[in-house]
């Protein structure tokens, strides 16, 4: 043992002297430094908050009936990254002061440390260091004897063997976890209910993993499981940006948070792949769309806690200073989240909560990383405004509750251990099973035998608990397992499931189990028998499986993808069966494990159903046209078009198969057998979709016959646009000499209309990019104004040829400036930004360059500015214009676009000078999970955006548009992560300097306590306005606001978010001209509901001039105030619209609309 | 099987010298075996004590790499397995070895019908039967002989091959070893034939540790903590019988277990400790990768360790000569 000790030297390297230093002198050593080198940082030392505990505790507005106190502080705890408690009720913290990264001459001296309150005050007044010389440790689990320690690549276990609590031994338990991002190294330490230690990783970590059972690899994020006794490492779930939270409801089951992701509390189960996990074909999404990001995740309970907060999941907002809660409802074989009150929030921008806990005395603890500056990526590691010395953990109790007694656990009877199991606090029965672990496993597997459930508890709980402590015990027990799964309780079916799919191999009759319980009444537990067959070495597993789809619902997305990746991961066990003919159950089942696979395999079977009409429904269709897109080959591509001709074949399935042959054409090359001029016959088609994809397929195809009707269509531009628009599509997919030469006939005819001047010319740019280019310069020199020349700046920029060529033939050229100004927006809002088009065009055009970055002194007087001129309110307005199209992309609180991240709490997370520079220069600072993926194919042609997807065959792109588009891997020249963000530069070149500073105020108060701090209320946030129409004016008058709430089909209506304080602002709706000097606004949304029933509403705004009118009646509103509840009562369930109008000239802003329900009754649908 | 008897030297040529010689620059570049004697520094510390005093200025530098295969799986980043191949062309050329130590065959050993490879040529050929994974592993392998060689340009003197020590059957409810140790002797014929064929110097550990007596009982004082992976003793067994592969002696007068000897174990630990921030430090998406745009400046921090793991090199030299000084009669 001596020698491994040697673990506890202080390898002098380079000592650093700080423990000897008065803190004092360094902060004034730090502040000289940059007083002299940086004026930036300067600039945000300023706003450095107060470090006093008081002044925290002031900032705390907890919820009612809550009281918080100082469990722990600096110097014993600095910046605390995680904490779990120990069986003896002590708070073991993990902190480093060495991140984000060590410096050379640096020693590890991060540490771990025992918090004791020994005489129950709620202060921890014993602190001990267990160990001083780790690197970046991020979690810490003291059970088994000893404490579990994430130390970069590797998980540690340090024990203590003399009795002083200080480590004095360290092995290496695994290793081989990545460490290519320091926030985002292995994490979230958590001991399961069987024992067993729960790991998480991040975004960028890549872990290789030797176990006596073989490789295992994570690249991504994800979970791992470990159990000490079997020594078995496994991957549970992938994906997910940064997991840094997961916890085990009162069933066993897994729940996570992302400290990026957004979604809220994610439901995961084995196999489960989420967000930005490498090469996912396929992913699934959290319980909360467009939530604020967490860290840390506990479930409340026991009986100190109030019962409202009886199970309710706690997730610390470490961006908003601020800790969430939620509450979850079963739905089909997953859950549903209604986020409810914060359990507290705080105005002090250092609080950082990271962790929750439940404690042993009934109270929840709090781990403040304490920093004013989070995250390592966008602000330099070594920004002296990180702060290195100080952390917290506070202390929330009940005022008016009592306390729970702290039990003493290695003190209890074998049998009252098993007793504790059952006790109403979670944490009591967390560490029982971690003390009965430390005891002999035969004595304990004896009081497990004969314990019988207390009084008044639920039998079928306790009897999962007994399984549980079983295998924390390393013992199964099979005939109390199949008792639990004739269980009532589908949740207690569904944990017997999940204690089998750990242990399959102890389980001989596994495959029996789960194959009879996919048919289980409930969705969730036919979740986890796929989940058990999963992981068996039996040849029928996926035939067991398929029929877990049957008669659930079509849109159970967590059974649907289990189900799916079973049918790919066990492929070989059935694909030779499905070559020969259907080897399942009915066609739908084929059909469904052949999409999975998205392979060639059963399509005969597939095709003769189609033949024979027997499959009918636009599901089946869309399912079979997909794949044989995908996979199908040149006879059966011809089959389907052959179905597509049949005289009675509907007009939606006829749509359905012409996409799918132009998707096989473009990434497959490929073209049905057999006489393809037939395609002709949709040329005559008034259905505009059936034209466009035919004209496509006329010129993919290489069909003479049809140039005449497309030359026709799109000479017809003037009348038929879209018409035109598509010949143009079917013309250059040709790619042909004819039409090559019309377009060029068409675009050198001075007298030509030149609208179809510039739609040639894109045609000509998109067959022969380098030679329409240089053709394009002459077009573009008769633009009548800057509007007419984009869609041909549009089609060069597209294409790397034709980039390259406009380039070089603009050397000698010039251009009137507002056309080359037109170009050079353009060119800088693309997301494959080229530096040298804009000099080009600059030089054409004769335009001096722009100004981007400011200087240090610039952004010192902005940043004082912003803070002190700088309006919010105004600064929202701004936010909200079109045309600076910040919530086309950006949502807030999940309100608004998708392509950027959300900013709910933008304000409370990034500095100031973060936010001035983000905006002039988007690409200095990209978040990760937003960097753009730029592909180039062979044609020349750039498509930048998201990874939506991808499989072996194909990547999906999403643009900044969120539009999407597959692309074949074949056609790929080249695939890079770009360095440019899909954020615009120069959307700021529209914005007078005080708009900027309003608008960068606004921004910076997003997410701090205050007025843009967005609400837990369930308002409806997203409307739709109706633009101008005629018939208003003359007929409002007669029929009255229920006009608003009519299905007229030439009403328009455009989207619509409301502001962060829930506000509707009527002042942003176009005017709807009234009588004489009336002026309406209408707004409409739609409200989904699962049942009939009442709803109730809360309207805020001027009562007066309102009227709301539910689906086509007009519901009474009173005639004055400003706030009334409204009940709906909905005589169905489904779909329902809701419309608000009133008289804008008196001034109508600020309405709102509160759902008073749960989220399982009602939602708001797109 | 008579090969087994003689299992340490192969090739006529590279028993004339010494393994080791002064000024030697040794990589070693494995899976979590050699990753995790960094932290023991045993291996280390005993062939330093093992060269001899006439052998001066060893500097060892080792490049494991935990779940590591011949294709590189584990030191590729965000790409595929070829990336980490590039990356060790990469930190040769850098290094340029005078000697390069291979130690792999973990990795196929203990994927009994498990793909161990993401290796897009070699992963359908892994997960398919022992004799196909031998041969890619011996593909993989030449590559990565020939392709450091080349990367070194010119420098290797030496080539060392390491058959993995054998795993160990702890008993329920750890998993038997004894089929993964049948696969391990294969791929240990299939490192030997490598050995010979590159001229290099092959040490079996596998034999010279009980390999070959393919027992499926606890061994009394076991190595490993899991049954592959081995403990701190383990290493410092498996330390004399490297060096006893290598044709090294250490002194009988030199206690292993003695004050001085810990001493230069720490220092040699230390060393590792710097180079491993160095070769392989945190946050590299940041530093080099696709994120240094951001916090590429901080890169320069980074060969701020070479001129203290120089330094500490200087006190390990010093702390080896003072052993071997102290002895009776050297």
């Amino acid at each position: 043992m001596s020698n491994l000790k040697r673990f506890k030297r202080s390898a002098p390297i380079m000592q650093l002297s700080l423990k000897s230093t008065p803190l004092a002198t360094i902060a004034v050593l730090m502040v000289f430094c940059y007083l002299s080198n940086q004026l930036v940082a300067q600039n945000g030392l300023r706003e450095i908050p107060d470090t006093a505990h008081d002044a925290q505790l002031k900032a705390f507005a907890p919820m009612p009936g809550a009281s918080i106190n100082l469990f722990a502080h600096e110097p014993a705890v600095a910046n605390p990254v995680h904490m779990n408690w120990d069986r003896r009720g002590r708070l073991w913290v993990v902190s480093s002061r060495l991140y984000p990264q060590i410096k050379p001459g640096q020693t590890e001296t991060d540490k771990i440390v025992i918090l004791e309150d020994c005489d129950g005050d709620g202060v921890a007044e014993k602190q001990t260091v267990f160990a001083d010389n780790l690197h970046i440790p991020t979690a810490v689990l003291p059970i088994d004897g000893g404490a579990y320690v994430a130390n970069s690549v590797e998980v540690l276990f340090l024990r203590d063997t003399d009795g002083d609590d200080i480590a004095d031994t360290r092995e290496v338990v695994l290793s081989g976890f990545g460490t290519e991002d320091t926030h985002h190294l292995l994490h979230t330490f958590r001991m399961g209910p069987t024992g067993m230690v729960w790991m998480n990783q991040s975004i960028y970590i890549h872990s290789h993993l030797e176990t006596p059972y073989g490789i295992r690899r994570l690249l991504g994020g994800g979970m791992w499981h470990f159990r000490k006794d079997t020594q078995r490492a496994e991957v549970f779930m992938k994906g997910l940006i940064n997991p840094w939270g997961h916890a085990f409801d009162d069933w066993g089951q897994s729940f996570m948070t992302d400290g990026a992701g957004g979604e809220g509390i994610n439901f995961v189960f084995p196999r489960s792949v989420f967000a930005t996990s490498p090469g996912a074909s396929r992913i699934l999404h959290g319980l909360n769309p467009g939530q604020p990001k967490h860290c840390g995740l506990e479930i409340l309970s026991g009986r100190h806690l109030p019962d409202s907060l009886q199970g309710v999941f706690a997730a610390p907002d470490f961006r908003g200073s601020r800790i969430n809660l939620f509450r979850l409802t079963d739905s089909g074989s997953g859950y549903i989240s209604t986020q409810i009150q914060d359990l507290v929030a705080s105005k002090h921008r250092a609080f950082r909560p990271v962790d929750i806990k439940m404690g042993p005395d009934g109270a929840i603890y709090i781990a403040d990383w304490y920093n004013p500056i989070i995250q390592h990526g966008e602000v330099d590691f070594r920004d002296p405004r990180r702060d290195h010395e100080n952390g917290r953990i506070w202390r929330l109790t009940f005022d008016r509750r009592k306390l729970v007694e702290k039990p003493d656990l290695p003190s209890m009877s074998d049998e009252a251990l098993v007793e504790a199991l059952n006790a109403p606090e979670g944490w009591t029965r967390h560490l029982a099973t971690a003390e009965l672990r430390m005891r002999k496993p035969e004595a304990m597997q004896a009081a497990l035998a004969a314990a019988t459930p207390p009084d008044g508890a639920d039998v079928e709980l306790f009897e999962l608990r007994r399984a549980w402590a079983n295998l924390a015990t390393n013992q199964v027990d099979s005939k109390q397992l199949q008792s639990l799964l004739a269980s009532k309780n589908h949740k207690a079916r569904a944990g017997a499931l999940r204690v089998i799919y750990y242990e399959t191999e102890r389980f001989p009759e596994a495959f029996e189990i789960a194959s009879k319980a996919v048919t289980d009444p409930h969705p969730h537990v036919r979740l986890w028998a796929v989940s058990v067959l999963a992981q068996l070495n039996h040849a029928k597993t996926v035939h067991a499986a398929l029929k877990a789809l049957e008669g659930v619902d079509a849109k159970d997305e967590f059974l649907d993808f289990a189900v799916w990746s079973i049918c790919r991961e066990h492929a070989q066990r059935w694909e030779s069966a499905a070559k020969a003919g259907n080897p399942f159950d009915s066609l739908d089942q084929l059909l469904f494990a052949v999409r999975a696979v998205n392979r060639p395999i059963g399509l005969a079977t597939i095709m003769a159903a189609l033949k024979q009409k027997k499959l009918s429904s636009d599901a089946q269709i869309q399912t079979v046209t997909d794949l044989i897109s995908k996979v199908g080959s040149a006879a059966e591509l011809n089959e389907i078009f052959e179905y597509a001709l049949l005289p009675g074949t509907p007009v939606s399935h006829q749509r359905k198969i012409l996409s799918a042959l132009v998707s096989a054409g473009r990434l497959r090359k490929l073209k049905p057998q057999g006489d393809r001029s037939r395609i002709q016959r949709f040329l005559d088609s008034s259905d505009p979709n059936l034209f466009a994809t035919a004209a496509v397929l006329a010129g993919q195809w290489g069909v003479p016959e049809s140039q005449e009707l497309l030359e026709q269509a799109f000479l017809n531009y003037e009348s038929d646009p879209a018409r035109a628009n598509a010949a143009l599509n079917g013309l250059v997919a040709q790619a042909g000499k004819p039409a090559g030469q019309f377009f060029d006939r068409i675009m050198n005819d001075g007298n030509a209309p030149y609208s179809l001047r510039t739609l040639a010319t894109v045609g000509r740019v998109r067959i022969t990019p380098a030679f329409g280019a240089k053709q394009a310069i002459r077009v573009l020199k008769d633009a009548p104004s800057s509007d007419a020349a984009k869609s041909v700046y549009a089609a060069i920029l597209a294409n790397k040829i034709a980039r390259n060529s406009l380039i070089k033939s603009l050397q000698d050229q010039q251009l009137p400036s507002p056309i080359a100004l037109a170009g050079i927006q353009l060119a800088s809002n693309s997301a494959v930004r080229s530096n040298e088009l804009i000099a080009a065009l600059r030089a054409a055009g004769q335009i001096k360059p722009m100004k981007a970055a400011l200087t240090k002194t610039e952004m010192e007087s902005m940043m004082q500015r912003i803070a002190k001129q700088g309006d919010p309110h105004r600064g929202e307005s701004i936010y909200r214009r079109a045309e600076l199209r910040c919530v086309a992309c950006h949502a807030i609180g999940g309100v608004g676009g998708a392509v950027g991240p959300d900013l709910v709490s933008i304000g409370s997370s990034a500095p100031v000078d973060y936010l001035i520079d983000s905006m002039l220069q988007p690409s200095v600072k990209i978040k990760e999970g937003y960097h753009t993926t730029i592909i180039s194919t062979f044609d020349g042609e750039l498509i930048a955006g998201a990874v939506a997807r991808e499989d072996a065959n194909e990547i999906v792109i999403r643009d900044a548009e969120a539009r999407e588009r597959r692309i074949s891997k074949d056609d790929i020249d080249e695939r890079e992560i770009g360095k440019i963000s899909l954020m615009p530069t120069g959307l700021t070149e529209k914005l007078r300097e005080d708009e900027f500073v309003d608008l960068i105020r606004f921004l910076s108060e997003l997410g701090k306590e205050g007025e843009f701090k967005t609400q837990n209320n369930r308002f409806i946030r997203s409307w739709q306005f109706l633009q101008p129409h005629d018939r208003i004016r003359d007929e409002i008058g007669h029929y009255g606001d229920v006009i608003f709430a009519e299905d007229d089909p030439t009403y328009e209506w455009t989207e619509v978010f409301t502001k962060v304080s829930g506000d509707l602002p009527f002042s942003e709706s176009p005017n709807l001209v009234g009588r004489g000097r009336n002026r309406h606004g209408a707004a409409r949304t739609f409200i989904e509901t699962s049942k009939a029933g009442n709803v109730r509403l809360k309207i805020r705004g001027k009562l007066k001039d309102l009227s709301l009118i539910l689906n086509s009646t007009e519901l009474p509103l009173p005639k004055g105030g400003d706030a009334t509840e409204v009940t709906l009562k909905l005589e169905r369930a489904g779909r329902h619209k809701l419309t608000l109008a009133g008289l804008k000239q008196w001034g109508l802003d600020g309405v709102s609309v509160e759902l008073l329900d749960d989220a399982s009754v009602v939602t708001v649908a797109k | 099987m008579l090969l087994l008897l003689s299992p340490t030297l192969i090739g006529g040529a590279a028993n004339a010298q010494a393994v080791l010689q002064s000024d030697d620059r040794i990589a070693i570049v494995g899976s979590t075996f050699v990753e995790r004697a960094r932290l023991y520094g045993h291996l280390e510390t005993n062939l330093q004590l093992a060269a001899g005093p006439d052998v001066t200025n060893l500097q060892f530098r080792n490049l494991g790499w935990s779940g590591d295969t011949v294709f590189g799986d584990a030191r590729s980043y965000f790409g595929p397995p070829r990336e980490g191949r590039n990356r060790l062309d990469k930190v040769i050329s850098e290094l340029r070895p005078t000697v390069l130590v291979l130690c792999y065959g973990t990795a196929p050993a203990i994927s009994d019908r498990q793909a161990w490879t993401g290796e897009p040529t070699a992963k359908l050929m892994t997960d398919s039967g022992l004799d196909a994974t031998q041969k890619s592993f011996a593909q993989g392998y030449q590559s990565l002989v020939d392709r450091a060689i080349k990367a070194a340009g010119g420098s290797i003197r030496q080539l060392v091959f390491i058959a993995p020590p054998p795993f160990e059957s702890l008993g329920p409810p750890l998993p038997s070893q004894s089929s993964n140790n049948r696969r391990l002797a294969a791929i240990r014929d299939t490192i030997r034939q490598l050995a010979e064929k590159n001229k290099g110097h092959f040490v079996d550990l596998f034999h010279t540790l009980g390999g070959d007596d393919f027992r499926d009982e606890p061994p009394e004082k076991p190595l490993t903590h899991n049954g592959i992976h081995h403990t701190e003793a383990g290493y410092q067994i498996i330390a004399n019988e490297l060096a006893k592969g290598l044709g090294l002696k250490r002194s009988a007068s030199i206690e292993l277990d003695s004050k001085p000897v810990d001493e230069l174990r720490d220092l040699v630990i230390e060393k590792n400790r710097l180079y491993f921030n160095r070769w392989r430090p945190s946050n590299e998406t940041y530093l080099f990768l696709f994120r240094a745009h951001e916090q590429g400046n901080n890169a320069a921090e980074i060969p701020q360790f070479d001129p203290l793991i120089a330094e500490q090199e200087k006190k390990i030299e010093v702390a080896r000569q003072r052993i071997f000084e102290s002895q009776p009669n050297q």
